[in-house]
């Protein structure tokens, strides 16, 4: 059996779900699936412009695991914007930290004590898991 | 408690800065007594980590959440590990809005 993945850290799920190319005639028929943890390797390197080693320590990962995941998503984004692929988010090995929504305030938090969850600015309780 | 604001300027019309450590002011807004207090950040032209040390100054003035548009990969490292709340309210809220919606 294989060995199992070691989850990788994620900071903050993307807040859409992937990319459509334009102006086809037909509807694609590929996807090109991105997991958690590719988005988040390539956020760290290339939109935050942390070093590799930087970024795999972000992520509680060893530096040549981030390499081969920082190598895969740029092969992956190729392919979609040649062949013209829709790029879908979904899956990995992750552990996500945890945001919370409250409606009524309309803003996204995260949690420091679990025993009691409620909104910083209105104290109300009806809070939901961003996801 | 003590909120931090990330701001551009000093008045409560002001909306949230869209960076949590390059912004030019920060707004200490206490919970209990709706008071609030405006400081400068004197790293706002810093090159490089201005993040970490934004959340040292901010430490030191008792701070136990803060609200900005959005959060470095560093900084929610450190916050995390500091056991400090971070809030992203809508891009167009101001500070008075803030205020209005404690209770």
């Amino acid at each position: 059996m294989a060995r199992t993945k070691k989850n990788r850290l994620i900071q903050m799920a993307p807040h859409f779900n992937g990319f459509k190319p334009q102006g086809l005639h037909h509807k694609s028929n590929s996807e090109v699936i991105i997991n958690f943890e590719e988005y988040e390797a390539l956020k760290l390197c290339d939109y935050e412009l942390f070093t590799q080693a930087e970024a795999a320590a972000l992520m509680n990962i060893s530096r040549p695991t981030f390499t081969r995941i920082y190598e895969s998503v740029r092969r992956k984004i190729a392919k979609a914007f040649i062949e013209g692929s829709q790029i879908v988010f979904e899956g990995g090995n992750v552990n996500v930290i945890q945001w919370y929504r409250c409606s009524e305030c309309d803003i996204a938090f995260t949690l420091t004590d679990d025993t009691n969850p409620h909104c910083p600015l209105c104290q109300s309780k009806t809070i939901t898991l961003n996801s | 408690m003590i909120i931090s604001i990330s701001t551009n300027k000093n008045n409560v019309k002001a909306t949230v800065s869209p960076h949590f450590a390059r912004c030019e002011w920060f707004c200490l807004l206490n919970t209990d007594t709706k008071e609030y207090s405006f400081i400068e950040n004197p790293l706002f032209n810093q090159q490089n980590h201005v993040g970490p040390h934004v959340v040292e100054l901010l430490i030191k003035k008792g701070i136990s959440a803060v609200i900005a548009g959005r959060f470095g990969a560093k900084v929610i490292d450190t916050l995390i590990k500091q056991n400090i709340q971070m809030i992203i309210p809508d891009s167009s809220k101001t500070i008075a809005k803030i205020i209005n919606q404690l209770k």
